[in-house]
C-alpha cells in the first residue's frame, strides 16, 4: 500500500525535478541556441515566419510523420534554429531601437499584440525597408500588414518617415 | 484620508519593483508558464528579457524535467 507524508491512507505523487548536465554527444553537430526571451521572440515571430517558412514547414512535416522522439528531426530542428538566429541578428543590426520599443511594450501589456500597434508600425516599416521581410497573417488573403491599399493616416505618416 | 493614498502608492511601487517596472502578467496559460520558465533559465531573473540572438552555453544543459516519485512498497 502506498503511503505519503500528507495523508498516510491515500496514494500521493510528489513531484521532483530532474536535471541533466551532460552535453550532447559529439556525433551530433552542435548549433547555438536562441538567446531571445519570450517578448522579443513574439515581436520577431512574424518575421521569423516570413524568412524561415520552408525550414519550419520541413520540421513540422517531419514531426507529423510520427517522428516525435527526442532524437528525431534533429537536422530539421538545427536548420530552424540557425534561420531564426539569422533573423534576430539582422533585426538587432538594423532595427534595434524599434525592436526594443515594441517588445518593451509587449512585456508591459501581457504580451497582447493588439495593445502595441503604435510601436509595431515603425518596426514593420523598418524591417520591410532593411530586411525585405513583411508581416503576413497566416490563413488570410496574404496582404502584407504594412502595405494596405488604403492606409490610414497614421500608417501613411509612418511610411513617409521611412521612405525619406 | 491621505494615508490611503500613501499605502496604495507603496503597494503598487513594491509590485512594480518585482515585475521590473512592468504591469503583472495575468491569465497565464501553460504556454506562458513554459515561456516564463525558459526566460528564467536564460536571464536568471524574474521577467527580465534579453534579445540576444545566441544563448549562453549553460542554457543548453539547464533544462528541468518534472517527474513524480513512484512509491514501491
Amino acid at each position: 500500500m502506498t503511503t505519503s507524508k500528507t495523508n498516510p491512507r491515500e496514494p500521493h505523487a510528489q513531484p521532483y525535478y530532474i536535471t541533466d548536465p551532460t552535453p550532447l554527444p559529439s556525433h551530433i553537430p552542435s548549433v547555438p541556441e536562441i538567446g531571445a526571451t519570450s517578448a522579443p521572440l513574439l515581436s520577431a515571430s512574424y518575421f521569423i515566419g516570413a524568412r524561415c517558412a520552408p525550414y519550419n514547414e520541413d520540421f513540422m512535416l517531419c514531426r507529423s510523420q510520427g517522428r516525435t522522439g527526442e532524437t528525431d528531426c534533429l537536422k530539421e530542428g538545427r536548420r530552424v534554429t540557425r534561420c531564426a538566429i539569422s533573423v534576430l541578428e539582422d533585426i538587432n543590426k538594423n532595427c534595434q531601437a524599434e525592436f526594443r520599443k515594441h517588445w518593451g511594450c509587449l512585456e508591459n501589456e501581457n504580451h497582447d499584440l493588439s495593445r502595441c500597434r503604435l510601436d509595431e508600425a515603425p518596426l514593420n516599416a523598418c524591417v520591410a525597408k532593411f530586411l525585405n521581410l513583411t508581416k503576413v497573417i497566416p490563413n488570410s488573403d496574404g496582404t502584407p500588414i504594412n502595405d494596405y491599399e488604403t492606409p490610414s493616416f497614421f500608417q501613411k505618416k509612418v511610411k513617409a518617415k521611412y521612405e525619406q | 484620508m491621505h494615508m490611503f493614498g500613501v499605502a496604495g502608492t507603496g503597494m503598487s511601487a513594491a509590485k512594480l519593483l518585482r515585475e521590473g517596472g512592468n504591469k503583472p502578467r495575468v491569465h497565464r496559460d501553460a504556454w506562458d508558464k513554459m515561456m516564463m520558465e525558459r526566460d528564467m533559465r536564460l536571464t536568471k531573473e524574474y521577467r527580465k528579457q534579453s534579445d540576444e540572438p545566441i544563448a549562453p552555453e549553460d542554457f543548453k544543459t539547464s533544462s528541468v524535467w518534472r517527474a513524480s516519485r513512484i512509491w514501491d512498497d
